[in-house]
């Protein structure tokens, strides 16, 4: 496109944001989905201006206003550098789960530490600390849930900050999508999901191929946890098996915190 | 109106005359439930051999053909400083049910009443509605259906044609001559009285096999009495306001329309979705304000809408008591329990 | 014979636009317009000139005070405002807008000249015609102001036909007060207004507190008389009309001469989409402008 040109919509001008990505303790898939669809690539790149972005080219800048992390934050040199990121940029967009939550990689705080160390690295330990999402470390304006994140919401959550929309997110469960994808309900199947739980936005993505909700985007507005597990139970699946759900990518920890804290004092007492 | 029977054997062939040169949506059995029970759906059917005619309630209703899910309601095409708007009611041909319940026929009777009957009639239902041939089918009662109760366990009107199995015969009701004109393709016979007898002892065998029922006696004014009272918030206690309940029901029609820019800013689009008054944010306003941030609350909304304000407004429930809302909640919340509730009726 | 089912368009039958609520053709149908001048009022509220570009559309654009019209910016939304300006100037509107969510965010940045749609006008209206040879009373809290407006402007152009106009009105503070350029032009034109503020700045002159406090003394200085023969529209938040109403009706001004207006956040306009619902009455159908009997008796309205 015209560098010179300003592009307008409705008469506004277009605000087309210096935008740099980076990652931290992750498997870097977030930012591969950005890169996975040729047909809107371009129109995604004319829209922002990436100055760094290690996935996709080697230019680098610190000189950028809007930071997409992805990744949670595992060593004491992650943490300086994501406040190293805060400092420069403007906003500072939380992507994906890992992110958002501390995704999979928060289940290592179910060990000790030195167990983890061992049973990862065996004789020759690296430094490691409890997985924190980034806004436990900085200030996070912006979260885009899920693992990965969903290509096109990324993308409509960029084209509203260049026309200067508002970017909300679906305050409903997966359900009411999955529904509208007339997808057969899992639990007729005889499979556990999260799906009335969790928020939605991902257009049911998992249940879509007959898979169960994971809870990947943490929970929805006014999620009824305790009543799904009262089904999960009618349905006869185990507390692990929620308590597997609820915990794996971090977004439902208090909850999970709660039903494992109760689940071990009942089991305490009827030992 | 007009009778007509015909032997088992002509059906196939009624079909195949219809499905030669039209689009047929019948009944299918999309899967199996983890205790070997058939799912049912409705979808597009091009073979005879694929549909189920004796086919039980499916999970959702028939509506993804009247009420899409998801529709553009408009696009536009967006200038440098002007825009065009196109509308569409996105259909292009008309289609045949082949198969639907009395209660799937009497939802579509009551949505024509708000959405074409009163004023600002609705193109986007309008188009499709004026584009469907209906045939019906007589059905069993499952353990859920309570359409006796809301007076939907017999079509009036709404079809074109309805079939009712009596034995070794079809026995069918022609509405249209549409309907009569496809009769022509197979043969056909005036009933007999003995065929008259049959029907009517299919009937009442069927009416015995209701097992499900809600008391609509002064129901309109109970709802009134009741609206503070407890038992909602028990109810609210355990809905997951997912909004399955509306997503599943033949006659939800609510909705919310966003407006969404192209990735090229070229274009813009206007898309309607079903919604669900169940879920947290349908009554939220601009600045965030929520008149009913609580889920009995919005779980009593639906009520009142369905078994108060519409019988207020067209003197009948907008409830065909199908089941299916019970069926898809995970929660258990069934409407012949919530009402017996309401009215302090033990379980 | 031929089994073919025959495509029924159901528009081609009256394709003619009549604008007429009973037309399918009108559902989705949107005037094109242009924001002709932004006035700001205060730091969070502009008011918005918007023509009907159509001529001939514009002078068919026949509203009452108290309807309202959905605003539409293609892929930014759509939203319902009340007209603030008086129906005699037909399609070329004002509106008064408060920046609260993301379409009026965007609309505070677009400038003159800006092509936006247009549906409408929808919904009940102040019945003013029937108010005629009465006293009216006008209370308005805060952004309540904005519908109003347009019924102080049909007052304005029809003066002669009221007895006493008087407009009773509350603000937070005095930088929120709005259309203040316009209070010497509704005084000139013999309509009583009286502005009272909760919280004063320094510079604040006038009385302070609730809009309740000078309907009290309205109340001293005028016999029950005058109110017998008075209508009230009352427009603010739901807690502002419930009181004002209540003290109108120990007044015996009948509660079916009092009119409120409820805010609700439509998404059709038309009575489809179910948003705006209060109970079970649809607010942009059987609203948004109620008399306070019929708003007493709808659920969860106050």
């Amino acid at each position: 496109m015209d560098a010179g040109l300003v592009r307008t919509y409705l008469g506004v001008p277009l605000y087309r944001p210096k935008v740099a990505f980076f990652e931290f303790s992750s498997c870097e898939g977030c930012q591969l989905q950005l890169l996975n669809n040729e047909s809107s690539l371009l129109d995604f790149l004319a829209l922002v201006d990436v100055v760094n972005f290690r996935e996709a080219m080697k230019e680098k800048a610190d000189d950028y206003e809007i930071a997409f992390v992805e990744g949670s934050i595992t060593r004491s040199d992650e943490a300086e550098r994501l406040k190293d990121i805060r400092s420069k940029a403007k906003v500072l967009v939380a992507l994906g789960s890992c992110a958002c939550f501390g995704g999979v990689n928060q289940l290592k705080n179910r060990f000790s530490l030195d167990w983890v160390k061992k049973e990862v690295y065996g004789n020759s330990p690296v430094e490691t600390e409890p997985v924190r999402p980034l806004g436990d470390v900085v200030r996070v304006d912006l979260k885009i849930f899920g693992c990965p994140v969903k290509k096109e919401e990324v993308e409509k959550i960029v084209t509203n900050i260049a026309v200067g929309k508002a970017v909300a997110h679906p305050k409903y469960p997966v359900c009411t999508e999955c529904k509208a994808n007339e997808n057969i309900c899992l639990f007729d199947l005889g499979e556990p999901c999260l799906g009335p739980i969790t928020r939605g936005g991902c257009d049911s993505w998992c249940p879509n191929s007959r898979f169960g909700c994971w809870g990947c985007r943490g929970p929805a507005e006014d999620a009824n946890v305790e009543q799904l597990k009262k089904i999960m139970k009618e349905y006869g699946f185990s507390e692990d098996t929620i308590l597997d759900r609820l915990e794996c990518f971090g977004g439902f920890s208090a909850f999970a915190d709660t039903l494992r804290k109760s689940g071990e004092k009942n089991k305490g007492t009827s030992a | 109106m007009i009778f007509r029977v015909f032997a088992r054997e002509e059906l196939k062939k009624l079909f195949d005359a219809m499905a030669s040169k039209n689009k047929i949506v019948g009944p299918v059995e999309i899967a199996r439930d983890h205790n070997g029970k058939p799912l049912f759906a409705f979808n597009e059917v091009n073979s005879f051999n694929d549909i189920k005619l004796d086919y039980t309630t499916t999970k959702l209703s028939a509506k993804k053909y009247f009420l899409p899910y998801k529709e553009d309601l408009a696009a536009f095409r967006m200038d440098e400083n002007d825009w065009q708007k196109k509308v569409d009611y996105n259909i292009s041909e008309p289609f045949i049910f082949f198969g639907l319940h009395a209660c799937d026929i009497n939802a579509l009777n009551k949505l024509d009443k708000v959405l074409m009957g009163s004023v600002y009639p609705m193109p986007y239902y309008a188009a499709k509605r004026k584009n469907m041939f209906i045939v019906g089918i007589d059905c069993t009662p499952q353990p859920y259906c309570f359409c006796r109760s809301m007076g939907a366990d017999t079509a009036l009107h709404g079809f074109d044609m309805f079939i009712t199995d009596i034995g070794e015969k079809y026995f069918v009701e022609i509405l249209s001559d549409t309907a009569f004109n496809f009769l022509k393709n197979i043969r056909t016979a005036e009933p007999i009285e003995a065929d008259h007898i049959h029907y009517m002892k299919v009937a009442s065998e069927k009416n015995k096999k209701f097992t499900a029922h809600v008391d609509t006696t002064d129901l309109t004014k109970i709802l009134d009495m009741e609206f503070q009272s407890d038992v909602w918030k028990q109810w609210g206690e355990k809905c997951l306001a997912c909004g399955s309940c509306s997503k599943a029901c033949p006659t939800c029609y609510c909705y919310g329309v966003e407006e969404t820019v192209d990735i090229n800013l070229r274009g813009a689009k206007k898309t309607k979705k079903l919604y669900s008054c169940n879920l947290i944010d349908f009554a939220e306003v601009a600045g965030g304000h929520n008149f009913r941030p609580e889920r009995h609350v919005r779980l009593k909304y639906r009520y009142y809408h369905k078994h108060r304000g519409f019988v207020e407004a067209y003197e009948e429930s907008l409830c065909v008591g199908c089941g299916r809302c019970g069926e898809a909640c995970l929660a258990n919340i069934t409407v012949p329990e919530v009402i017996a509730s309401v009215r302090g009726e033990e379980n | 014979m031929d089994n073919q089912l025959k495509f029924t368009d159901i528009i081609s039958e009256a394709l003619q636009k009549q604008h007429r609520k009973s037309d399918l053709s009108t559902f989705e149908y949107t005037y094109k317009a242009e924001i002709t001048n932004i006035h700001r009022l205060t730091e969070m509220e502009n008011l918005y000139r918007i023509q009907i570009i159509d001529t001939e559309e514009r002078r068919q654009f026949i509203f009452q005070p108290g309807q309202f019209l959905m605003l539409e910016l293609p892929g930014i939304g759509e939203a319902p405002f009340s007209i603030s300006s008086s129906p005699a100037r037909h399609g070329d509107v004002e509106l008064c807008i408060r920046k609260a969510g993301n379409l009026t965010n965007f609309l505070s940045r677009v400038g003159r000249g800006t092509h936006v749609g247009i549906r409408g006008p929808f919904g009940t209206n102040f019945p003013m015609e029937k108010m005629h040879g009465q006293n009216i009373l006008l209370v308005a809290g805060g952004l309540g102001l904005a519908p109003l407006r347009s019924a102080i402007s049909y007052a304005q152009d029809n003066r002669s036909r009221f007895n006493s106009v008087d407009i009773i009105y509350g603000a937070k503070d005095p930088s929120q007060l709005l259309f203040t350029y316009q209070y010497d032009m509704w005084r000139a034109d013999d309509i009583g207004l009286s502005i009272i503020v909760d919280k004063p700045d320094s510079s604040w002159k006038g009385p302070v507190g609730l809009v309740t406090k000078i309907l009290e003394q309205m109340f001293s200085e005028r016999g029950n008389p005058f109110f017998k023969s008075t209508y009230a529209i009352v427009c603010g938040p739901p807690v502002m009309f419930k009181f004002v109403c209540n003290m109108l009706n120990q007044k015996d001004i009948p509660m079916q001469k009092m009119f409120v207006s409820l805010e609700r956040r439509m998404h059709c306009g038309m009575g489809k989409c179910c948003r705006c619902n209060v109970g079970s009455t649809y607010t942009c159908l059987n609203g948004p402008v109620f008399d306070y009997w019929t708003v007493m008796n709808l659920k969860e309205a106050i």
